[in-house]
């Protein structure tokens, strides 16, 4: 009970011991210098990290929509020599599918889309639509033995941020910046961005449930950056008003509601001091952030010709890599696209170019600047695609694969992740996962390992029980670790 | 640091807290061990998971929740703490013995042990948890006479305050007093007329007379409405993908009738959960169970029906148990629940009760039968006109698009199927016309602008088409309600809560638990219940929780807190209320009130009145830095409550300082300002904001459209209405700094109220700052805040009269006409002084 309570306030009395209590009785003045030196946002909650850390931050690059593993990294010569033959009973077993394909009792194997070749001195698999990931394949380990327990866009991605299915749990970046704080004091400590598909393909939605914070204290919840307009909500003064106005504005503000406190006493006013302070902090450092014009030129087009349209994905993966490099702990890219029912033939091309050389180039990137080691990049989707055809095997110009929980491939790497591995194996249809499979807990569980933490300890009590990520699953998956 | 008063006033010795430097004693009376306040809640904590009610989970067949098997054991030897077992357990050096198990992580402090022993050594007596006792009218405690009681609250407040060496404040100023009073009642600050009234009303009725005039305002209505909207998932659209809309808002109008004409808690209960289901109901009764209709519903493609609809169940049931009950019901879902008394079987007893409606769970409609038609015969031919213009078109542009589509088909040397035509262009023809957003609309008339002009033009007559036909659509009000089916639905219990995983059928039945042998509600068993005997049930006098939790909320709403700190969970992990019998107390007055001879039982009017006319209510929220240090959540209430405002709140006051304000109460939802781009980004351009203009821009915060999936952006650390929510969040970022300092709402009320301020008969600056603070605060400003506002002013005037053209740019925002004889560099300047008075912390805080 002690510790928990000491947990619950922790939040409180770091704001007060950071920004409160040590600023009573000085003027705004003084204040505003204070808050100027390189003060930490938030800290780390006590106890923690349970170990040493291998990485402080991460990147997850959600792929939205389950991008397709048998056609993209998950090489199954079986798939092609019985090309349009049923896919065997005994493989499928009593599996169940979305309804798109639950009625189909048709399911003849679709072969790979496009050739596969193996790549660096780890020897990846990896298809030609994929080629820049392919060259830096032996940055990377894959997980070929993914599985998950949802077939459902909404439910899978809910499942993969939060650990449970049904929406209300907090987001894995809010358990992050709730464990360890941050190393920001002018940025939050987990941003969210997101992007589709230039060709609009799918009709999936982000609900804002994937980056809540829960029940964990709201402080945590992800910050969405928007694609347009400012990035953060509110974040331009009104216009005419310039960012001088704002200062003396704010330096009024700060003088009276100091005079206020010390009438009434209540330190919550010297926090929305601190608060009103770091607003305008934000506004010049959010600005500072997405302002590219020292990124060298080279830098740039290794990114993609998307690089500079605020909202694409190659766009958010730069800022991805700015923001560790100021210090966010979190940054949760969610993709919509590769929801590849009826369209697999024109559209999983496109979807791995807009993903393709971004990806690697924020790896390299990251690496170039020494980041790699200390973040943790991952690349995957909710689910994979079915190895049989979704549809008609005659009917050619709408070929599809559906949903697919059984088995698909994730791929990590940086800070303390194996580099050039393929790690467990699907069967030979790339239908279930049969060597060493890696459940979404398992999963959860060795990136929070990473960042130095136990899942087992790092818990909030909610409603009379011990909640944490992992739910009361999962373990740390040690063949994943370098 | 919380304090856990029920395990704080305990024991034989004096219990210290070190806190921010402070020693704090909270109680140094003798007192025995209390099984229910003291060692039930270290049961439940520590032990429970195994040894507790979930059937399924227990080891070793012990049972520390029931009496009859915790002493059949043998564990515990009343009197002999060192004879029992459990003592020996919980204390051993040996990791395979001692009790939690190591990994459990649960250790048991040495204070908890010493407890558990004494409790044995003082005979083992046995209670159950404080809520599942029927609450009972306390003694009133005495008050020493320097308190100055108002009520029996401040009776029970003052026990406590006593035990801990505490005074109360004195009461705030009449001003502080009138705004708290009318924020806390109508949501807004108090009218000019009604405040003066007040300060010029020296007579001993002076309070009670504003606070009958805040309780009869029809602001009272809409003030409780929030609040019991959040709790009901109350949106205008459905969440989920396609997030269609909904017309739910005439059950949101009745809600704020409800509160108005004081509508009994037991009337407003049976009618939600039951107006369908009682004899000849009325309209209205069957508009209030809309209720229960409030949930998400699901239209994403490749969902099954029926798994939607066991969703919408579940939720309906739990969302009942939380508001009435303070249960959480969820996990029972899956097993027995591991703390309270609520068996899986239970869970779907009461599942059952809302398993009864037509409703399949197929599709996203938001007007899914059973509903209450409220539609005009004039809104149903225009609707069905717009439908059919837009029909015809559509049809013709199907077969073009066809065409088109297999235009551009090749086949490859492989044989595999590809086309000519841009990927994006490809796709939207495949994907068809209705749900098509407005950038491929763009990306088609790029690409076919040349060469198909019949086809754009047409293309182009169409949005305009399906807009208007989606408009008269949005016109036709049908309300979703509850009916039950005249064949009853079977009920079974389900694996993990798998909608397709059937075990046994179960039957309608309120908790076991809560239902006393031989009472009423468990005798009858002639017929199924149906919600009727469950609503009934939920307000019968014999039910512990409805009252308490009520009431709670209650307190919440005006102290920023509970009594019960968890509101969601009045169950063993849950905390205790802080004052116990002040809960009691005020369940019981609730249900039989006794303190005032005019009021109804179940009268919400009369709680509040009782509440607000307590001294401890009436308190100064100043206090000495001592007490914030020791008290830091106001849990002893020995000072006045003092909290940000909810942002709702916040956006209204500042309009009605500014006087832009719309009084109007209830009808459709309106879109206020917005940033753009918002929905657009969230819906990938399906759905369109179109902001409304005049005087729906002002109106009240509660009458804004609430999309499901993206809230209203202007509001935060609000519930998210997709699932019931009853706690209070109070937060304090720099993302709401951003937010009142710069949204459209907020400048454009500060431009607005610095017009107010400069028409005034001021002669100086000085009487006009003075005014202005008046008007926000009720109060005028102090000598160094007039010094600060005024150089302030000076360093505003300053810039503007610098930057004339900034000043003209900064009068531009929003859309309220602005009086142009008024000089823009001396208007901008106020203006900007208004938008600091109305980010003043105590200008967002209740005083």
């Amino acid at each position: 009970m002690l510790r928990d309570s000491f947990d619950k306030s922790r939040a409180l009395m770091t704001r007060r011991s950071l920004f409160g209590q040590s600023a009573v009785g000085i003027g705004s003045a003084a204040l505003a210098s204070l808050l100027t030196s390189d003060s930490k946002a938030a800290t780390t909650l006590q106890g923690l990290p349970h170990h040493s850390p291998k990485a402080k931050n991460v990147i997850y690059l959600l792929q939205n929509g389950g991008p397709s593993h048998v056609d993209i990294f998950d090489y199954k010569p079986e798939l092609r020599r019985l090309a349009g033959q049923q896919i065997p009973d005994s493989v499928v077993q009593q599996a169940r599918f979305s309804t798109m394909t639950a009625g189909q009792t048709n399911r003849p194997c679709l072969p790979e889309i496009t050739k596969f070749s193996r790549h660096g001195q780890s020897g990846a698999t990896v298809s030609d639509f994929m080629p820049y990931t392919a060259k830096i394949s032996d940055d990377l380990c894959f997980i070929k033995s993914m599985h998950t327990t949802q077939v459902n866009h909404a439910p899978a991605i809910t499942f993969f941020l939060t650990g449970a299915e049904i929406p209300g749990r907090p987001s894995m970046g809010s358990w992050l910046t709730y464990g360890l704080g941050t190393d920001t004091a002018n940025l939050p400590g987990f941003v969210v961005m997101t992007s589709r598909d230039k060709e609009a393909s799918c009709g999936q939605i982000f609900y804002d449930f994937y980056w809540s914070s829960g029940f964990l204290p709201s402080m945590y919840q992800g910050v969405k950056f928007r694609g347009g307009g400012d990035p953060v909500l509110y974040l331009s003064n009104p216009a005419g008003v310039s960012r001088e106005a704002r200062r003396a504005m704010l330096d009024d503000l700060a003088a009276l509601n100091q005079s206020h406190y010390e009438e009434v006493g209540d330190p919550e006013i010297q926090t929305r001091i601190s608060q009103y302070e770091m607003s305008y902090k934000m506004q010049m450092s959010v600005p500072e952030l997405t302002d590219l014009s020292n990124e060298p030129e080279n830098v740039l087009a290794e990114y993609g010709p998307e690089v500079r349209r605020p909202g694409s994905f190659a766009y958010n993966c730069l800022m991805a890599r700015r923001l560790v490099e100021r210090g966010v702990r979190f940054v949760q890219l969610l993709h919509a696209g590769w929801d590849q029912h009826r369209n697999l033939n024109t559209q999983l091309k496109v979807q791995c170019t807009d993903t393709d050389a971004p990806s690697a180039a924020l790896v390299n990137d990251l690496k170039r600047r020494g980041l790699l080691d200390e973040t943790v990049v991952i690349w995957g989707g909710e689910f994979g695609r079915t190895p049989f055809l979704q549809g008609k095997i005659e009917e050619t110009k709408s070929w599809g694969r559906d949903h697919h929980p059984y088995a698909f491939t994730v791929w990590m790497a940086g800070g303390g992740v194996k580099p050039g591995t393929s790690y467990g194996a699907s069967d030979d249809f790339g239908f279930r996962a049969v060597v060493d499979p890696v459940g979404v807990h398992d999963f959860q569980a060795t990136i929070l390992h990473l960042l130095g933490i136990d899942h087992e300890r790092l818990t909030f009590r909610f409603q009379g029980r011990d909640f944490r990520l992992t739910d009361v699953h999962g373990s740390v998956v040690k063949g994943l670790l370098a | 640091m919380h304090l856990k008063f029920s395990q704080l006033s305990i024991a034989s010795v004096a219990v210290c807290l070190v806190l921010s430097g402070q020693t704090f004693v909270i109680a140094t009376e003798k007192e025995p061990v209390s099984f229910s306040r003291d060692i039930l809640p270290i049961f439940s904590d520590k032990c429970f998971t195994c040894h507790g009610p979930d059937n399924a989970k227990r080891k070793g067949d012990l049972r520390l929740d029931d009496r009859e098997s915790a002493m059949k054991s043998g564990d515990i030897v009343p009197g002999k703490s060192d004879e029992s077992e459990l003592v020996a357990r919980i204390t051993s050096h040996d990791a395979d013995e001692v009790m939690p198990p190591p990994r459990h992580n649960k250790k048991l402090s040495e204070a908890e042990i010493g407890l558990i022993r004494q409790w044995i050594d003082q005979g083992a007596s046995w209670g159950r948890h404080w809520a599942w006792e029927k609450p009972s009218r306390p003694a009133i405690p005495m008050a020493p006479a320097e308190f100055a009681a108002r009520n029996p609250i401040d009776n029970f407040v003052a026990q406590k305050l006593v035990a801990n060496n505490l005074k109360p404040q004195p009461p705030a100023t009449k001003q502080q007093l009138a705004r708290r009073l009318a924020l806390d009642l109508t949501g807004l600050p108090p009218e000019k007329t009604v405040l003066t009234e007040f300060l010029n009303d020296q007579s001993p009725e002076a309070w009670e007379n504003l606070v009958e005039k805040m309780l009869a305002s029809p602001r009272f209505g809409e003030r409780m409405a929030w609040d019991w909207l959040d709790a009901a998932r109350y949106a205008d659209t459905n969440g989920y993908q396609g997030d269609g809309e909904r017309t739910m808002w005439p059950w949101r109008d009745w809600v704020i009738t409800a509160f108005n004409n004081d509508m009994p808690f037991d009337q407003f209960t049976v009618n939600q959960i039951a107006g369908d289901l009682l004899e000849k109901p009325s309209r209205e009764q069957v508009l209030a169970t809309g209720f229960n209709r409030n949930h998400m519903i699901n239209g994403e493609g490749g969902r099954i029906a029926e798994e939607n609809r066991v969703e919408y169940v579940f939720d309906q049931t739990e969302t009942v148990s939380t508001i009435w009950l303070g249960l959480t019901m969820t996990c029972a879902r899956c097993h027995d629940h591991k703390f309270d008394p609520i068996s899986k079987k239970d869970y779907f007893q009461l599942f059952a009760f809302f398993n009864q409606t037509p409703v399949n769970g197929g599709g996203g409609n938001g007007q899914t039968a059973p509903v209450l038609d409220m539609t005009t015969p004039a809104q149903l031919e225009a609707q069905k006109k717009a439908s059919a213009a837009y029909d015809a078109l559509q049809k013709k542009l199907i077969e073009k698009e066809k065409q088109l589509r297999e235009a551009g088909m090749t086949t490859t040397a492989d044989g595999m199927y590809a086309t000519k035509l841009p990927v994006i262009i490809e796709s939207t023809l495949r994907k068809g016309i209705d749900g098509r957003p407005a950038e491929n609309f763009k990306a088609l008339e790029e690409y076919y602008g040349k060469t198909e002009p019949e086809y754009i033009r047409q293309l182009s007559e169409l949005r305009p088409l399906r807009q208007k036909r989606d408009e008269a659509a949005a016109k036709l009000t049908r309300v979703m309600v509850m009916a039950d089916m005249p064949k009853p639905r079977e009920t079974f219990m389900l694996t993990r809560g798998t909608y397709d995983k059937r075990e046994s059928a179960v039957q309608p039945a309120i908790l076991s638990a809560f239902v006393p042998s031989g009472s009423a509600v468990s005798q009858k068993s002639d017929k199924l219940q149906n919600r009727l005997d469950l609503a009934r049930w939920l307000v019968n006098p014999e039910n512990p929780l409805t009252a308490r939790v009520i009431v709670n909320r209650l307190w919440q709403m005006l102290f920023g807190m509970g009594l019960v700190k968890t509101a969601e969970d009045f169950g063993l992990q849950g905390q205790a209320p802080s004052h116990p019998e002040l809960l009691d107390y005020l369940a019981v007055e609730f249900q039989s009130p006794l303190l005032d001879s005019r009021a109804r039982p179940w009268s919400m009017k009369h709680l509040v009145r009782l509440i607000v006319n307590s001294a401890t209510y009436r308190q100064n929220a100043s206090a000495p830095a001592e007490l914030w240090a020791i008290d830091p959540e106001n849990r002893l209430l020995a000072r006045g409550p003092r909290h940000r405002l909810p942002s709702w709140m916040i956006r209204d006051q500042a309009l009605a300082i500014s006087g832009l304000l719309t009084p109007a109460i209830g009808g459709p939802s309106v879109n206020s300002y917005q940033p753009p781009g918002i929905w657009e980004e969230a819906t990938f351009g399906f759905k369109t904001y179109r902001q409304d203009h005049g005087p729906a821009l002002y109106r009240r915060s509660l009458y804004i459209f609430w999309r499901r999936i993206i809230g209203p952006t202007v509001f935060f650390d609000n519930a998210n209405r997709q699932t019931c929510s009853v706690k209070n969040v109070i937060t304090n970022t720099p993302l709401h700094a951003l937010t009142t300092l710069n949204d459209v709402v907020y400048v454009e009320s500060a431009r607005a109220f610095a017009q107010n301020a400069l028409k005034q008969p001021c002669e100086t600056d000085e009487a006009r700052l003075n005014w202005l603070v008046q008007q926000a605060l009720m109060r005028p400003p102090t000598g160094p805040e007039a010094r600060l506002l005024a150089s302030a002013l000076a360093k505003q005037r300053e810039y503007f009269s610098q930057n004339q053209a900034r000043a003209e740019e900064l009068l531009k925002v929003g859309e309220s006409p602005r009086d142009t004889l008024i000089p823009a560099v001396e208007h901008a300047a106020w203006a900007q002084v208004c938008l600091l008075v109305l980010n003043l912390d105590e200008t967002l805080s209740k005083p």
